[in-house]
């Protein structure tokens, strides 16, 4: 494009630039139709609608208690819930809601052993089956990694686990919420809640000018060759700018158990009473880590493939960041078909 | 014509060179910069901070509330409380019953109906014998785990 080509662009490119950001709210996600199955407190699990289920064992969803879970239905088309459903999967999501004051008290064990546990079974019912396959991603991964380790005889036929904590050690949020500088009893004192807004504030910062900068002037960029960045730019801006609060027992457990004493990895962490040991998790094992993600490095994560229990172990290591392996472009023709391959093979009765 | 490898890029292409460079070298530093001990020091404080200025603005905002003699937000999350602990309860008796009407299902189902409805009729007669305070008390002790 010649310089004065580029002059006469300027002032268009500057108006639709300015028209993508100032409408992102208004960004249509997660569209795939599907049903409620079960609710509990702010948690709903649901049952996306498929005429085509071709495999007996449902899988189940589970993202983080930061971010809404619609990343896993992003927008027709980049959806990764679509793709299972047209693999012929009968897939179930669990949404943990949004968390209100009145959640305050809901930690670790809630989650793993309240919620997951009740989803679990409300999945199994709903498809009339006695195993299934539970995805988790992030902090979603963790759970299910506990959950995995407290039920190694359960329903949990395959469990598949995406860029997961589970040794944090040497990772940036260590430096940051490990020392005893950061007093995270202070902060889970004073906020029943954890506002999401703090926490995507401290995820941004990790990488301040990328995330501040360089989204946007690459949009601007598009923008001005002439493409049209609209609405995948919309659709991932309006997921990530969605912050549900983190509960303060819970986000104090996290912080605690996992960067203050890594009680994790040590095999020391214990819910509700019980030992929760990774070693004793035996179900079909996935383990999916990205080159680039520096929020759940994959250092943190490879320990966990050599403590397992499980005889089926598989550890796919792709390029890509923490959330882009999974909701990049490439996404849909790299990683999301070598899942449903793993699952496929794993999913008749 | 093919297009010359060497020749000079314009003024915009240099302009647009520089600045991703620049962006580069501080994304760099920017990254240096927050992984550094002095800046876990600073962030700790900032969030600290902003956590006390919010907890002192709402526990003020409350105090006005109350004596204006309406409804604060602590007395709408301590119902909210209230119903959430309800609707634990509730649904652990869901699921209770859930699991009693698949036994149930089951029972009827391997032709053994007639042994299932005596257990249960047993166990009906059983509990109308309790007295009404032991049956209270046995409820209490289950709230109260």
């Amino acid at each position: 494009m010649s310089t004065l080509e580029t002059i006469s662009r300027l002032p268009r490119a500057t108006l639709e630039f300015a028209n993508i950001i100032l409408t992102t709210p208004d960004a249509r996600i997660a569209q795939t139709p599907r049903d409620v199955v079960w609710t509990h407190r702010k948690t709903t699990l649901y049952r996306y609608r498929s005429s085509a289920r071709e495999y007996p064992i449902p899988v189940l969803l589970v993202f983080a208690l930061i971010n809404r879970p619609d990343i896993f239905d992003l927008r027709p088309g980049s959806s990764f819930v679509e793709f299972l459903l047209g693999e012929g999967f009968d897939v179930f999501l669990v949404d943990w809601g949004v968390p209100d004051e009145e959640d305050a008290d809901m930690g670790l064990a809630e989650f793993v052993c309240d919620e997951l546990d009740w989803a679990v079974r409300e999945t199994l019912r709903a498809a009339g089956e006695e195993e299934l396959t539970l995805l988790g991603w992030c902090i979603g991964g963790t759970l299910c990694a506990m959950y995995c380790a407290l039920h190694p005889a359960g329903a949990v036929r395959n469990a598949v686990l995406l860029t997961t904590p589970i040794d944090p050690r040497g990772s940036l949020y260590e430096r940051w919420v490990g020392g005893e500088e950061f007093d995270v009893d202070y902060i889970a004192d004073s906020y029943p809640v954890v506002p999401g807004s703090g926490i995507d504030f401290a995820n941004k910062l990790m990488k301040p000018v990328a995330n501040s900068f360089t989204t946007y002037r690459r949009l601007f960029q598009n923008v001005l060759a002439g493409k049209d960045p609209r609405v995948s730019y919309q659709a991932m801006a309006k997921w990530v700018a969605d912050n549900p609060p983190f509960p303060a027992r819970a986000y104090r457990e996290w912080i605690t158990w996992m960067y203050k004493e890594n009680l994790l990895i040590a095999g020391h962490l214990r819910l509700r009473g019980e030992r929760v040991d990774l070693a004793d998790i035996e179900q079909n094992l996935l383990v999916v880590t990205a080159g680039a993600d520096h929020i759940a490095p994959r250092e943190g994560t490879l320990p966990l493939l050599d403590m397992v229990a499980s005889g089926d172990v598989t550890h796919l290591d792709r390029a890509g960041g923490h959330i882009g392996l999974m909701a990049g472009s490439r996404a849909k023709h790299e990683i999301w078909p070598e899942l449903a391959g793993w699952m496929s093979e794993r999913s008749d009765h | 014509m093919p297009e010359d490898a060497t020749a000079k890029p314009g003024p915009a292409e240099q302009v647009s060179k520089l600045y991703e460079d620049l962006e580069a070298q501080a994304a760099r530093a920017s990254e240096e910069l927050v992984s550094g001990s002095g800046f876990t020091g600073m962030l700790t404080s900032a969030a600290e901070n902003v956590a006390a200025l919010t907890k002192l603005s709402g526990d003020t905002m409350d105090l006005i509330l109350r004596n204006l003699r309406l409804a604060g937000r602590r007395d709408v999350v301590s119902l909210s409380r209230q119903l959430a602990r309800t609707e634990d309860k509730l649904e652990r008796v869901l699921q209770e019953v859930e699991e009693l009407r698949d036994e149930l299902g089951r029972a009827r189902a391997d032709g053994s109906a007639p042994a299932a409805r005596a257990a249960r009729t047993a166990k009906s007669t059983q509990a109308a014998r309790n007295p009404p305070a032991r049956r209270r008390n046995a409820r209490q002790r289950k709230d109260s785990t």
